[in-house]
């Protein structure tokens, strides 16, 4: 097994580093430059020139790839054009801020999938089972931009100005004005209220998947001759289902783990746009738009090293659950 | 386990994350300056009690959809956005303007200027102090100019000092609080002086000027001399400043609000629910079809006024079917520019025949009306230049065949903008005109029309934010053709000989003469089809009293902006 693990690990330096390259040269030869949008009229072309020597932008691509690929080695990803900061310090202040919205959408997409799916695989043809399936049906099919609008104007606009609910949450940041000046059960408070809305509209789309392989995954296991037994033994259907089937039905959900780290991450862009969320899929967005080239390459090195790991995680989870699975 | 789970995200949601707001920087510069900014104003407090007067107190939250990108660093900054906050919020301008653009005492009490116009003498306040407790004097004056006028900090601005003496011979430090500026006499010379906020010499004046806009200065621990004093910025989310307890009371003292923030919100649906929901004060600039919103709710005003904005169509004259100025104003007459402020802007906004707007002293009413939409008149002008339909396909040709057919650019995200290509698109076909909307990412637009020997567009919708002093020179004057943004190509030694003149006509009457024929050379040559002058918007909480928005900007006056006691 640790063999495995150091044999993946030692698989994906070349693959981030793969990633890494075709990502700077796909960004540092795309049309434009950042220069260009600092300009203004009345800048000469010799202000031109000193801004991107300013940001060390005079040299041939080549010459920057080499540069820019042994400062990284070093641990060092450069200064950011627009920022005016080191790269590493903006990464720092983003990073876990898009972390705790994906960890709290991913567990929450988790628990009611594999609920909602066990619900349904046990009351297969039931009313509930079909009313579930058009349900989450509906939400699998809905843009996560416009659920998290549809979820603003609902559960924040009109709860609070309309209808006059007595909870409404607000729509955008982490945290609100006051926060500093709060108690420390204030600020949890505070917290919990705005990650209401982004990580409903982000963990929704996901629970109507996971819901849908969960619920084929334990109709599968339902029908397999060791549930018959524990069924025929006279076991109550709660310890059947729980205890026997689910485990088994749980495996293949692991692998979604995985397959659902990096639509998870490009979810937060457009998450974090709307919901003013100040994480790395907004600055990697802006970044882009604004040809922060150090930015770009590190935050797309930091999403690649993250959905490899994920990936290896999952792969490593699969084989401690399931014992039939050996990686040698 | 399962404790542990839970605590870790207690912990987690206590603790770590950017939304903290007191977010210290770690940078060996902030370490130092901080703690003085936090002993000074600890000391100012104690020395300028809070008045007795219920509007002191309360914070007041504005959101806008884009960072103060260059924050605080005046000698980098080319954002609109981030310019007012330099100008009204943290730092000080050494003049500003009154309601009617007419220059009047900050930081400098008084000026001369010399008679010849070759110098300005400033006269500084005494009583102003940096957030850290030092003296604001003369040699920050011209530690800052001479920063802004050097070409290797890359002041983007930098027409501002076109007729001015640059460098170390262009100030003179009188004493420590009078300084001299030399020039050679231009028109509305003491413009640059509105918008240009002082830096603090003793904390940047060892900073390489080069390295400025890497210094973190600008967006990690700013300290500031105006009304406001910097708290906390976290990248993306929010910037929070306080009250400066120190400010002059000559000025009007310490500013009602005890604190102001700025928040980032990058969506503008968001955005008008904070506003309806009243967790921010201000919308800043929210989009038109969203006015009417604001306008509705008992809980907010819409400010209205014209803003230092006009969109355009600019035309690349350099291609064979635009070089003709009668198809130009052909294509101009056939575009009904009055319907689309309608629909696009709902009305608000002028339609613009030129880049003087609105507010302006040398704009011309008569000239405003100059050209109406008259499909029937453009088509007869285009029959005149020699385009008509040679094949019966509804385009037009000329009569080697050419087809009267062309792309107008847009930046993609903008749908304004969007909207004005296709609207323009619809009517055009109508005269036989063949106008190809087409959408590029916005650096790579840049990048397309502003490398001189590319100029890779025929038409291209764009927008230019003027300052009160109007300068087309690199736009019209055939001298910068080979400049970025001779977008037009224009060359017309009129235009040439009446854009120097206005640069060095330092009388207004002579000047509105001058600004009249320009504007009718303009009109005939039409570079552009100049389509409007959107008004500025702003969403503004009732319980916020005190506000005045107009051209000069919309954080003019947050000195004087108070919360209603009984709503806090």
């Amino acid at each position: 097994m640790t063999k495995y693990i150091l044999w993946r690990l030692a698989g994906s330096v070349p693959l981030v580093l793969g990633i890494a390259t075709i990502i700077f040269f796909l960004v540092n030869l795309a049309p434009g430059d950042p220069t260009l949008l600092l300009l203004s009229p009345g800048m000469n072309q010799e202000v031109v020139e000193q801004m991107r020597a300013n940001f060390g932008l005079d040299q041939p691509v080549y010459i920057r790839y080499v540069k820019w690929l042994g400062a990284m080695l070093t641990g060092d990803f450069g200064y950011s054009f627009s920022h005016s900061r080191p790269v590493l310090e903006v990464i720092k202040g983003v990073l876990p801020n898009t972390l705790i919205l994906s960890a709290f959408a991913l567990v929450i997409a988790f628990v009611t999938g594999i609920v909602l799916g066990t619900i349904q695989a046990v009351r297969q043809y039931s009313l509930m089972d079909s009313t579930m399936s058009v349900v989450l049906l509906f939400f699998y099919s809905m843009p996560s931009f416009w659920l998290a609008l549809m979820l603003i104007l609902s559960l924040s606009l009109y709860a609070r100005n309309v209808w006059d609910w007595p909870i409404w949450f607000p729509a955008s940041g982490m945290t609100g004005v006051d926060h500093e000046f709060l108690s420390f059960a204030g600020r949890i408070q505070d917290r919990v209220m705005h990650l209401v809305l982004p990580t409903l509209s982000l963990s929704l789309v996901l629970t109507a998947g996971i819901a849908r392989y969960m619920r084929a995954s334990m109709l599968e296991v339902v029908r397999q001759d060791f549930v018959r037994t524990a069924h025929a033994k006279g076991l109550p259907e709660r310890v059947v289902v729980f205890k026997h089937a689910l485990r088994n039905a749980l495996i293949p959900i692991i692998t979604l783990v995985g397959l659902y780290i990096p639509v998870l991450f490009s979810g937060t862009v457009f998450i974090e746009m709307i919901f003013a969320w100040p994480g790395m899929g907004r600055t990697l967005f802006d970044a882009i738009f604004q040809r922060d080239y150090p930015v770009v390459m590190a935050g797309t090195f930091f999403f690649a090293l993250m959905v490899v790991t994920a990936n290896l995680v999952a792969d490593v989870l699969y084989a401690v659950v399931d014992p039939r699975i050996r990686y040698e | 386990m399962k404790k542990l789970f839970v605590s870790t995200v207690v912990f987690v949601l206590a603790g770590c994350g950017g939304g903290d707001g007191a977010v210290v920087s770690n940078e060996p510069f902030c370490q130092a300056v901080l703690p003085a900014v936090d002993a000074f104003m600890a000391r100012a407090r104690a020395e300028n009690p809070v008045p007795d007067d219920p509007r002191y107190g309360g914070t007041a939250v504005v959101g806008s959809i884009g960072e103060l990108a260059d924050g605080m660093n005046a000698a980098v900054s080319s954002d609109a956005t981030s310019t007012q906050h330099q100008q009204f919020v943290n730092l000080m301008t050494l003049l500003d303007y009154d309601e009617n653009a007419v220059p009047r005492p900050y930081l400098a009490e008084s000026w001369d200027i010399s008679d010849d116009n070759t110098s300005i003498t400033f006269h500084l306040r005494r009583d102003v102090r940096w957030h850290d407790g030092e003296q604001t004097d003369a040699h920050d004056v011209a530690f800052t100019y001479v920063t802004v006028t050097n070409p290797l900090t890359a002041f983007p601005n930098s027409a501002f000092w076109d007729h001015y003496v640059k460098g170390a011979e262009g100030v003179e430090v009188i004493d420590d609080f009078t300084v001299r500026i030399h020039l050679r006499p231009h028109a509305e010379f003491l413009d640059p002086f509105r918008t240009l906020a002082i830096l603090p010499e003793h904390l940047l004046g060892d900073v390489p000027p080069e390295q400025l806009k890497q210094h973190p200065y600008g967006t990690q621990c700013p300290v500031g001399n105006g009304p406001f004093v910097f708290v906390s910025h976290s990248a993306q989310d929010r910037w929070v400043f306080q009250a400066n307890p120190a400010f002059p009371a000559g000025l009007g003292g310490r500013p009602y609000l005890d604190r102001y923030v700025y928040r980032i919100i990058p969506e503008q649906t968001t955005l008008l629910t904070e506003l309806l929901t009243e967790n921010i004060d201000v919308y800043v600039a929210p989009a038109p079809d969203q006015a009417q919103r604001i306008v509705d709710d008992p809980r907010t005003t819409l400010m209205r006024y014209p803003y230092r904005q006009y969109v355009f169509v600019g035309w690349n004259a350099r291609r064979p079917q635009l070089a003709d100025p009668r198809v130009r104003m052909a294509i101009t007459m056939g575009t009904d520019r009055g319907r689309i402020v309608q629909a696009l802007l709902q009305g608000y906004g002028t339609v613009a025949n030129s880049g003087v707007p609105p507010f302006h002293w040398a704009f011309d009413e008569e000239l405003s009306g100059s050209v109406t939409y008259d499909p029937t008149a453009a088509r007869a002008l285009l029959e005149t230049a020699g385009w008509s339909d040679r094949d019966g396909d509804g385009i037009r040709e000329n009569a080697d065949g050419l087809p009267l057919s062309f792309s107008v650019k847009y930046n993609n995200g903008n749908q304004s903008r969007q909207d004005v290509a296709e609207i323009m698109q619809a009517q055009l076909v109508d005269i036989g005109i063949d106008a190809r909307p087409q959408v590029v990412e916005w650096a790579t637009l840049l990048q397309q029309i502003n490398t001189p020997d590319l100029r890779d567009f025929d038409g291209v919708v764009m927008g230019w934010v003027v300052e009160y002093k109007l300068d087309d020179m690199d736009l019209f004057h055939s001298a910068r053709i080979d400049q970025p943004y001779a977008w037009s190509g224009t060359s017309n030694p009129e235009i040439d000989r009446l854009l120097e003149r206005l640069n060095s006509t330092t009388d207004r009457d002579e000047a509105i003469t001058l600004w009249r024929e320009y504007q009718q050379l303009v009109i005939a040559e039409q570079p552009y089809t100049f389509f409007y002058f959107p008004d500025r918007l702003d969403g503004v909480n009732v319980r916020l009293k005190g506000v005045v928005m107009d051209t000069r900007g919309d954080w003019l006056n947050i000195r004087e902006w108070y919360l209603d006691p009984a709503s806090r």
